[in-house]
C-alpha cells in the first residue's frame, strides 16, 4: 500500500487544486477558530463577568479538543470536494483505465482511493489536535486531555465525509455532476435532519418521548451528531426540551454507514465496466 | 504458444450485443491485426481482455494464465485514446506507468528517446499536439520491455511521416520477438504491418487467421481476382449498367464510387467502352490487384472506413 500511496502522490503532488484546496483548508481551520476564539474573548472582554455565559471558556483545555473539532468540521467539506475532484478526474482523463491497463488491480485502485480518504481525515484530524493545543495554551489554562475523545469523533466525521465523497465520485463519474450531488445530498440530508430534530423536540414535549435527535440516525449527520458544542450556560438552559445526544446509538450508527460507504464505493468500482 | 485465448467471448449492453461468442487466438511472435469497421467491437474485445470492461459471458486467458494485474504488467497497451494526467510533463506521467509496473527512471529515458520526445520530456501533456500524445502513449506501452503489446488504432493522429515511422517500429518490435495485438479499421495499415488478422463486424467473428490464408479463404483463387475502384457523375445509372456487365461478383457503394470485384480476365480498358458504350463517362477507373481489402468488403459485404 506503500508504494500505490507513493503513485498517488505523484499523481496528485502538482495538481493546482490540491496545492490551492490544501493551503486553504489549513488557513480555514486556523481561521475558524480564530473568530471563535475572538468572538469570544471580546464578548468576556466587553461584558465582564455580567454574564454568567461568558464565563464559559470555549477553548479552555477542558473545552478546546470539543470546540476545535465542532468548528473544524463545518470545513470539512473542503477535503471531500477534494477527493470528489481527484477521483472524478481519473474518469475525465480515462486515467482510471490506464492505471489498470499497466498493471494496477481495480481493488489496488479503489483501495488507494479509500487509503487517500483515510489519509486525509488522519492530516485533517492532526490539524484539528495542533489546533485545539494551540488554542488550548493561547486560553491560559492548564493542559489536559479532558474531552479529548471529540477528537475521534471528528477522525470518524471525516472519514464519513471522504468516502461519500468517493462514493459519489464513482458512482456519478462526472466533476461537476458528482460535486453538485455532493452538495444537494449535503443539504439534501441536512434539511431532513433539521425537520427530523425539530420532531423530535416536539415528541419530547409533547409526549416526553425522547429517541434522541432523530436527524442524528442519518448517515452523514449521524457522524455529525458525535460532534456538538461544548455544553454552557445557553445549551444548560435549553437541554430541558432537547432531546439527549445518544452517543451509544450514534456511533455505532455511524460506523455502520462508514461500512456501507466503503463496501459500495468499492463493489462499484471492482464489478463495474469502466 | 498461444498467447491470448479468447473462447466464446460475448459482451452485451442491454439488448445491444457488441460480441457476439468471439473465439480466436492469438500465436507467439505474430502481428495480429483485428480489423473491422468503426463500432464492430474491435475496442470492446480489447477492453475486455485488458480488464476495463465485464464480459457478459465466455473467458480468455493470456499465455495460458487467468487475466491478473501482473500479468497485465507484461503487457504494453495503448487502448484507443492516450490517457494520461494532464497537468503533468511527459516524463511525470511515465513516471505514474513505470512505478504500477515496477520499472525504473532508465526504462523512461529510453522509451521517450525511441518515440522521439525526450527533448519535450518537461513538458505538460496538455501541450502537446494529437500526434505526440500518440507517440507517449506508445512511449508508455514499451516501458520495461513487454513481450506482449495490444495498440487500438495506433496511428490515430499522426501525420504521414509519423504514421510510417509507428509502422516501421511496430515491425521491427515483431522483428525483435514481440506478439503484436493491433486493432485497426484501416486496412492498408492491417495488411502493411500484420501477419495475421481477424475481422470483426457487428460484434461477430467473420473470419481469422494469417493474411494470406484470409486472402485465399476466398472461394476463387486471389490471381483471379480484381478488384475495380470507379465512378460517374450518375453513380446510380453506373451501377445499373455494370449489373448487365458479366464478370462482376461483388459490387458496394462507396463514398461517391463503386467498388466492384471481378475476374482478372476483365481490364480497365473493357470497363471503360462498356460504360460509354451505355453513356456513361467515368471519371475514376482504378484497377487493383485483390487486396486485403478487397476480401474484407466481400466478408462483411460493406465499405470500409479508409
Amino acid at each position: 500500500m506503500g508504494e500505490l500511496l507513493k503513485i498517488e502522490w505523484l499523481k496528485i503532488r502538482r495538481y493546482t487544486a490540491f496545492i490551492v484546496m490544501s493551503l486553504f483548508f489549513i488557513v480555514a481551520v486556523i481561521a475558524t477558530n480564530y473568530i471563535v476564539f475572538s468572538v469570544n474573548n471580546n464578548m468576556a472582554n466587553n461584558m465582564g463577568n455580567a454574564i454568567s455565559m461568558m464565563s464559559f471558556s470555549p477553548y479552555s483545555f477542558e473545552n478546546t479538543w470539543q470546540t476545535t473539532s465542532y468548528a473544524t468540521g463545518f470545513i470539512l467539506l473542503l477535503p471531500a470536494l477534494l477527493l470528489v475532484m481527484l477521483v472524478t478526474n481519473e474518469y475525465t482523463f480515462k486515467t482510471h483505465r490506464q492505471n489498470i491497463i499497466d498493471g494496477l488491480s481495480r481493488q489496488q485502485f479503489i483501495s488507494v482511493k479509500i487509503m487517500l480518504a483515510l489519509v486525509f481525515a488522519v492530516v485533517s484530524t492532526l490539524l484539528v489536535f495542533v489546533t485545539a493545543l494551540c488554542f488550548g495554551w493561547a486560553s491560559g489554562t492548564n493542559f489536559s486531555l479532558h474531552g479529548i475523545q471529540f477528537v475521534g469523533f471528528f477522525f470518524l466525521k471525516a472519514i464519513t465525509y471522504n468516502l461519500i465523497a468517493i462514493l459519489i465520485a464513482v458512482l456519478i463519474k462526472r466533476t461537476g455532476f458528482a460535486t453538485g450531488v455532493f452538495f444537494i445530498y449535503l443539504g439534501g440530508e441536512n434539511f431532513i435532519a433539521k425537520m427530523l430534530d425539530l420532531w423530535s423536540i416536539k415528541l419530547k414535549q409533547d409526549n416526553g418521548t425522547d429517541y434522541g435527535s432523530l436527524g442524528d440516525y442519518l448517515p452523514m449527520n449521524a457522524a455529525d451528531g458525535l460532534l456538538s458544542f461544548p455544553k454552557n450556560p445557553v445549551t444548560n438552559m435549553a437541554m430541558n426540551f432537547m432531546p439527549t445526544d445518544y452517543i451509544w446509538a450514534i456511533l455505532p450508527l455511524a460506523l455502520v454507514y462508514l461500512l456501507v460507504f466503503y463496501t459500495w464505493a468499492r463493489r462499484k468500482f471492482i464489478h463495474a465496466d469502466l | 504458444m498461444s498467447i491470448l485465448t479468447i473462447q466464446q467471448l460475448s459482451k452485451n449492453y442491454g439488448s445491444l450485443k457488441a460480441l457476439k461468442e468471439v473465439s480466436f487466438s492469438v500465436p507467439e511472435g505474430t502481428v495480429f491485426g483485428i480489423l473491422g469497421p468503426n463500432g464492430s467491437g474491435k475496442t470492446t474485445l480489447l477492453s475486455i481482455v485488458m480488464d476495463i470492461l465485464k464480459a457478459t459471458s465466455g473467458s480468455f486467458v493470456w499465455m495460458g494464465q487467468e487475466n491478473s494485474a501482473d500479468l497485465r504488467k507484461q503487457i504494453g497497451t495503448l487502448l484507443e485514446t492516450p490517457n494520461f494526467y494532464h497537468y503533468l510533463s511527459a516524463q511525470e506521467n511515465l513516471r505514474i506507468a513505470a512505478r504500477i509496473k515496477g520499472r525504473g527512471e532508465a526504462d523512461i529515458q529510453k522509451v521517450l528517446e525511441l518515440v522521439n520526445l525526450y527533448q519535450r520530456k518537461g513538458s505538460k501533456f496538455s501541450s502537446f499536439s494529437l500526434g505526440m500524445k500518440q507517440r507517449l502513449a506508445i512511449a508508455s506501452t514499451l516501458l520495461g520491455d513487454p513481450k506482449i503489446l495490444v495498440f487500438d488504432e495506433p496511428t490515430n493522429g499522426l501525420d504521414p511521416a509519423g504514421i510510417a515511422e509507428i509502422r516501421e517500429l511496430i515491425k521491427t518490435l515483431n522483428k525483435n520477438g514481440k506478439t503484436i495485438i493491433m486493432a485497426s479499421h484501416i486496412l492498408d495499415e492491417v495488411e502493411k504491418v500484420c501477419t495475421h488478422v481477424a475481422i470483426i463486424q457487428q460484434g461477430v467473428l467473420k473470419t481469422v487467421g494469417s493474411v494470406s490464408s484470409v486472402m485465399h479463404q476466398s472461394a476463387d483463387s486471389i490471381l483471379e481476382k480484381i478488384l475495380v475502384e470507379l465512378s460517374a457523375n450518375d453513380l446510380v445509372a453506373l451501377q445499373h449498367i455494370l449489373t448487365e456487365m458479366g464478370g462482376i461478383e461483388n459490387m458496394v457503394e462507396a463514398e461517391h464510387e463503386l467498388h466492384i470485384t471481378c475476374s482478372s480476365e476483365i481490364t480497365a480498358e473493357q470497363i471503360n467502352q462498356f460504360c460509354f458504350s451505355r453513356g456513361i463517362i467515368l471519371n475514376k477507373l482504378l484497377v487493383k490487384r485483390k487486396t486485403l481489402e478487397a476480401r474484407f468488403l466481400e466478408i462483411t459485404g460493406k465499405q470500409s472506413d479508409k
